[in-house]
């Protein structure tokens, strides 16, 4: 996965770079709106797509049969000053709403629920489909570096504050009709599980996310018009979104989005 | 803006479900179902089918008996395993080594001897023992009774077992009593032995010696995932699939086993006590209604007229077209004969012990000689909460039941 994102970078770069090269434009004319030097704001709307996952994709999950984003909005400011003609930096604050609708056909996947002080643990075989929601503001502060007069890319760390967070699904058969959990044990009994009678995860599985996490922002900015920004970042998060001591999900799942959109420069 | 750039964004997704990972090998470790070749099963079982045992989705149990004919001699016999793909089955040889065991092997089932089979999974980090044998079913007696007297914690520990009447000897070549406390156990595994829906009370009969107490209970949060949010204590005879107690809870519960006698009458001492609140499915209360027990036997043609195997379940054990003779408690039935619900019962049960007769009514006279070949199969059926198959009654609802007789016709010699 790691070679992917810097695949990523690179190819951002090498963008920039080919942009730079056939630019006419004048570092002045793009530059910010008063002077080489100087700072301003810039106010964001975009379009959020990604997923929450563990990372790498366990081998328990075999196949990823749907992904469908939810939400998506995200709006937000960014300050920036520019200390010199390549560099500079920003601070901003987005907020978002984002999620995901997955379904993923699993094998041997470790469940271990307790429900007021009852506990069903064992491995299932099946269908998992999961839904999440989350609403919140995050706070990048990045470098910025122009590589032409029409483009900037900026990298940094963030962090993520969440209003609200939903996460909830349920477990069924799968297209082959294959659906079981053996309890406790792959020895264990083995309980049968259809689409008519899934079980859904509990209801206070949100309450086991973390309310903050950290990350970091990779975003380029190509100035389309002299006050219009087209622009993209990822958000690559860093920590955990389930508290350390919640054993019902037995991997750690990561928060990554990314966002496209068009902003306005003042 | 560059297309290839935004190429890039919206491949995010996709890089992640392309880091699929390999497979890992199988961890399950099952014999999934056994089967005799022999050249002439008739001979030895009622049905030929009978051959093939299907091992049920109660994995845990590790007993795997063929019920053979009381009189039937069996030698040895080419067995054929079919166990979880990739796992690996060995039998445990004379001097108590397992070695390697091929399909096809010719196994000495005589004398009811127990063989003990390890199979190990795929990956070689699991393993179960099971033990195979050849049983006689026992013969048949005009007369059934249970006084509920010889009554152990399972395997587990988890919750109570009773001896049945040795006919009721199922494919774990065991004679026990069904009920719901395994699919219970799924869904309260907190509960004590005590807690079940099925527990004994030690001189809590009418005679002073134990009895069964079957109570309505509540599932907890797990039974409300899945939308099963009580469990009517049970007795039965037949099999309960757990495996299939949450996928299809009417289906888990199959009755009858075979009988060569005509049942006329049951009789069952009983007290109850019905809980406060009638529920619905949905765990909502309805006013104006009180629980039922309830108590019923069943004689039904065990196979239809294409020779395939009939059992009754939860959906059809007192409608099947195959039942030829029914006693039940009396009830409120609507015009079309299904269970009405009421606020006044005619069971008759009352909180002190009565000794109550339930004569078996027969729609069809049953053919002696298929009696005789084993055509037939009896049900014995009772329960805290008479729609407790569809998860609705009263929590708390209470049946006490002892010494349990089946009287029946005496056959000519």
């Amino acid at each position: 996965m790691k070679h992917r994102i810097y695949t990523i970078i690179a190819a951002l770069f090498v963008l920039a770079a080919s942009a730079n090269a056939q630019q006419e434009d004048s570092w002045e004319k793009w530059g910010p709106t008063r002077g080489l030097k100087s700072d301003g704001f810039i106010v964001r709307a975009g379009y959020v797509i990604g997923g929450t996952t563990p990372l790498p994709l366990p081998a328990e999950i075999r196949k990823i049969n749907s992904f469908s984003p939810r939400g998506g909005i995200s709006l937000g400011f960014d300050g920036y000053t520019m200390f010199s003609k390549r560099w500079g930096v920003s601070l901003g604050a987005h907020l978002f709403w984002e999620g995901f609708h997955t379904s993923a056909d699993v094998k041997n996947y470790y469940v271990w629920l307790e429900q007021e002080g009852e506990i069903t643990k064992g491995y299932f075989t099946g269908t998992n489909v999961t839904n999440t929601d989350l609403l919140g503001l995050t706070i990048p502060i990045l470098a910025t570096f122009r590589m032409s007069p029409r483009w900037n890319v900026s990298f940094g760390p963030y962090m993520s504050f969440y209003f609200m967070h939903t996460f909830d699904g349920e477990v069924y058969d799968n297209n082959e009709g294959i659906g079981y959990i053996r309890q406790d044990t792959p020895t264990g009994s083995k309980v049968l599980i259809s689409k008519e009678n899934a079980m859904s995860y509990p209801e206070d599985f949100a309450d086991h996310m973390v309310p903050v996490s950290l990350g970091l922002e990779l975003g380029f900015d190509w100035k389309a018009m002299r006050h219009l920004n087209v622009f993209g970042k990822l958000d690559w998060g860093l920590t955990n979104i389930w508290e350390s001591n919640f054993e019902a999900i037995s991997f750690k799942m990561y928060p990554i989005y990314g966002t496209i959109g068009v902003a306005y420069r003042y | 803006m560059n297309k290839t750039s935004l190429a890039v964004l919206a491949a995010v997704p996709f890089l992640l479900s392309s880091c699929i990972q390999d497979e890992q090998e199988n961890t399950e470790c099952d014999i999934e179902a056994v089967s005799l070749h022999l050249d002439n099963p008739n001979t030895f079982f009622v049905k030929e089918a009978d051959t093939l045992l299907v091992a049920g989705n109660d994995r845990a149990s590790s007993d795997l008996a063929f019920l053979i004919k009381s009189f039937a001699k069996i030698q040895s016999v080419p067995t054929t395993l079919s166990i979880t793909a990739g796992a690996t089955a060995y039998i445990e040889s004379d001097g108590g080594v397992f070695v390697p065991f091929v399909n096809g092997t010719s196994v000495d089932f005589s004398d009811e001897q127990v063989h003990r089979f390890r199979i190990v999974s795929e990956d070689k980090a699991w393993s179960r023992i099971y033990n195979l044998s050849v049983k006689h079913r026992p013969e048949g007696e005009g007369y059934l009774s249970s006084d509920f007297e010889n009554y152990y914690l399972d395997a587990s520990g988890k919750y109570y077992v009773w001896d049945a009447p040795s006919i009721f000897i199922d494919e774990t070549g065991k004679s026990t009593w069904k009920n719901g406390n395994p699919g219970f156990k799924i869904s309260k595994s907190s509960a004590l032995p005590m807690d079940y829906p099925s527990t004994p009370v030690a001189g809590g009969g009418p005679d002073g010696s134990a009895c069964v107490k079957l109570e309505t209970c509540d599932t907890g949060p797990f039974g409300k995932m899945a939308n099963m949010r009580l469990a009517s204590g049970s007795m039965f005879n037949g099999f309960f699939d757990v495996g299939n107690a949450i996928k299809d809870p009417l289906g888990a519960t199959q009755f009858g086993s075979p009988f060569t006698f005509k049942p006329l009458l049951m009789r069952i001492w009983l007290r109850y006590e019905p809980g406060s609140v009638y529920q619905d499915r949905s765990g909502s209360p309805i006013e104006g209604i009180v629980d039922e027990p309830d108590v019923y036997v069943v004689l039904y043609r065990n196979e239809d007229a294409s020779g395939n195997k009939v059992q009754p379940d939860g959906n059809d054990m007192l409608t099947n077209p195959h039942i030829v003779g029914k006693g039940r408690l009396p009830h409120h039935f609507d015009a079309n004969g299904g269970d009405m619900l009421s606020g006044n019962p005619i069971h008759g049960i009352t909180s002190e012990w009565q000794e109550f007769s339930i004569p078996v009514e027969y729609t069809t006279e049953p053919d002696p000689d298929i009696l005789e070949k084993e055509g037939y199969s009896i049900i014995i059926s009772i329960a805290s909460s008479w729609q407790g198959g569809y998860f609705k009654g009263a929590i708390g609802s209470k049946l006490y039941i002892d010494n349990l007789q089946i009287f029946c016709e005496e056959k000519e010699d």
